[in-house]
């Protein structure tokens, strides 16, 4: 049987993996505005983006109050802090992703340069990402978390790809300044949604094995 | 490491029950050493071999060996009246004798030989101050003891262990019979307390031993599980058993 402890331990995770899958959703809805010139679909996004808002306080006020009530300590105590931590990340999440979907409202149905190819695979490389880091909270398997981590240069190397890519285009015609600026801030976006991740998965570790990891390079292939 | 105490090896029986199984442990000068563990682990057993109490206790034994400073305790010529002074001892239920506060701390200066009338009231009125009981009651120094609080009674009765300049504190659950106030005092003076004392406390509420102790030791079944630093043991303890433990997870 659960204790309450356990039970209230139980809530906070239930919230927290009901905000990982709203932010998968943001991330993945907001691109696919972005591909199909869909402003209905880009309005969902920024108006689901209110629910994270608002479990991000729930969650927050649960997290406090159980340091409050039950002083926890040990793997319950690094949860839980964790968990708050990681409340923050996905939340800035929803917002990046509501910024993609306001550049799909400003093409405004506009024809596209060329069908999208990077971009929507940084969505994917993110929301993987995403599901990786709480796979690895549930399995507690600190390696899962630490791939992750790694993936997030494959972002970091997309986005700079991407922005030269653009770059380019802009110096060859004026009409298409304005669309190729979009674009790069949505990859820019992507990859700031990639440094976030970074984070949950960073304190994922802290919350299995009691490492803070951050600022600290995963292995020598790592700059 | 600059140990002030050194267990080794230690166990202890009470006639064919054995309370402590082979005890190795260090305490830091100067530092605050909790132990935990649940009812009957042994933590009161295992504090009563650091100032040799348990000796009084027929049909004991004990096994292994205590350092002070160096020096063996339960070695051949050790002189246990000496130790008792440098080992100063706190229980739980407070223990003031029936006389009035100034001689409850004078008593124990006029046996270890302070004659000196001066002297005594000066070594009163500084150990009243260390307690901080010394606003509340130095104008009733010739009432009795009995008519303090709890919470005064046991502040009271760390300023007369602390009379007599010991080197050690040993406190067993010291402030699990006081109010929430009375505890911050006395968790207020353990802190002040280890810049001049080692203090070992027992203690079975997980929230004062990490906010009081610099490391803690958790005991279970007459064994010593784990001993870290305290910011260690309550964030990431090595063994599960420990975990279980202070999450309240023991079953
Ligand atoms: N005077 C005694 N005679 C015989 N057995 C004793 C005596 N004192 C303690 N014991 C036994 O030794 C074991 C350890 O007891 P101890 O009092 O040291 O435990 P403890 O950890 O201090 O428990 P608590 O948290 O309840 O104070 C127990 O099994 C107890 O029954
Ligand atoms: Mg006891």
């Amino acid at each position: 049987m659960q204790t309450h402890l356990e039970l209230e331990l139980e809530q906070i995770k239930i919230k927290i993996f009901e905000m990982a899958d709203l932010s998968i959703e943001a991330i993945i809805d907001s691109i696919e505005s972005l591909k199909n010139a869909d402003i209905t679909l880009a309005n969902k996004v920024i108006e689901k983006d209110k629910l994270i808002d608002k479990l991000e306080l729930d969650i927050d006020d649960e997290c406090i109050k159980f340091l409050v009530t039950r002083q926890p300590a040990a793997s319950d105590l690094r949860f839980v802090l964790a968990m708050l931590k990681i409340n923050t990340d996905l939340e800035r999440i929803g917002d990046l992703s509501t910024n993609i979907a306001k550049e799909t409202i400003k093409i405004d149905g506009g024809a596209l340069l060329k069908p999208l190819i990077d971009i929507p695979r940084m969505g994917e490389i993110s929301v993987s990402m995403i599901k990786q880091s709480f796979d690895a909270i549930t399995e507690k398997d600190v390696e899962k978390a630490k791939d992750v981590i790694k993936m997030d240069n494959e972002l970091d190397e997309l986005n700079l790809q991407i922005y030269r890519e653009l770059f380019t285009y802009m110096g060859e015609s004026t009409r298409h300044v304005s669309q190729c600026l979009s674009l790069i801030l949505v990859a820019k976006a992507l990859e700031r949604i990639g440094d976030h991740i970074k984070n949950i998965a960073e304190r994922s570790v802290y919350y299995i094995e009691g490492e803070d990891i951050r600022h600290k390079a995963v292995n020598k292939n790592m700059s | 490491m600059n140990n002030k105490i050194t267990a080794s090896d230690v166990c202890f029986y009470y006639g064919n029950n054995q309370a402590i199984k082979n005890i190795n442990l260090a305490v830091e000068k100067n530092s605050v050493l909790a132990l935990i563990g649940p009812s009957g682990c042994g933590k009161s057993t295992f504090l009563r071999c650091i100032n040799r109490m348990n000796d009084i206790i027929p049909g004991t034994k004990i096994t292994g060996e205590i350092k002070i400073d160096d020096e063996s305790i339960y070695g051949q010529n050790f002189d246990v009246t000496n130790l008792r002074r440098r080992v100063g001892m706190v229980f739980q239920k407070s223990n003031p004798f029936p006389q009035s506060i100034f001689d409850n701390i004078a008593y124990g200066l006029k046996i270890n030989g302070i004659k000196d009338k001066y002297e005594i009231e000066r070594i009163v009125e500084h150990s009243l101050k260390s307690t901080a009981l010394w606003d509340e009651v130095k104008d009733r120094l010739n009432k009795s003891a009995m008519g303090l609080s709890g919470g005064q009674q046991q502040r009271l009765c760390i300023a007369r262990t602390i009379a007599v300049q010991p080197d050690v504190i040993l406190m067993d659950e010291p402030a699990s019979a006081l109010d929430p106030i009375s505890t911050q005092k006395i968790e207020e003076l353990i802190q002040t307390l280890k810049e001049n004392f080692t203090i070992m406390i027992v203690t079975h509420n997980m929230q004062q031993a990490a906010r009081v102790s610099d490391y803690t030791a958790f005991f279970y079944m007459g064994e010593l599980i784990e001993v870290n630093k305290t910011e260690i043991i309550f964030t990431k303890p090595d063994k599960e058993m420990t975990e279980n433990y202070i999450t309240g997870k023991f079953g």
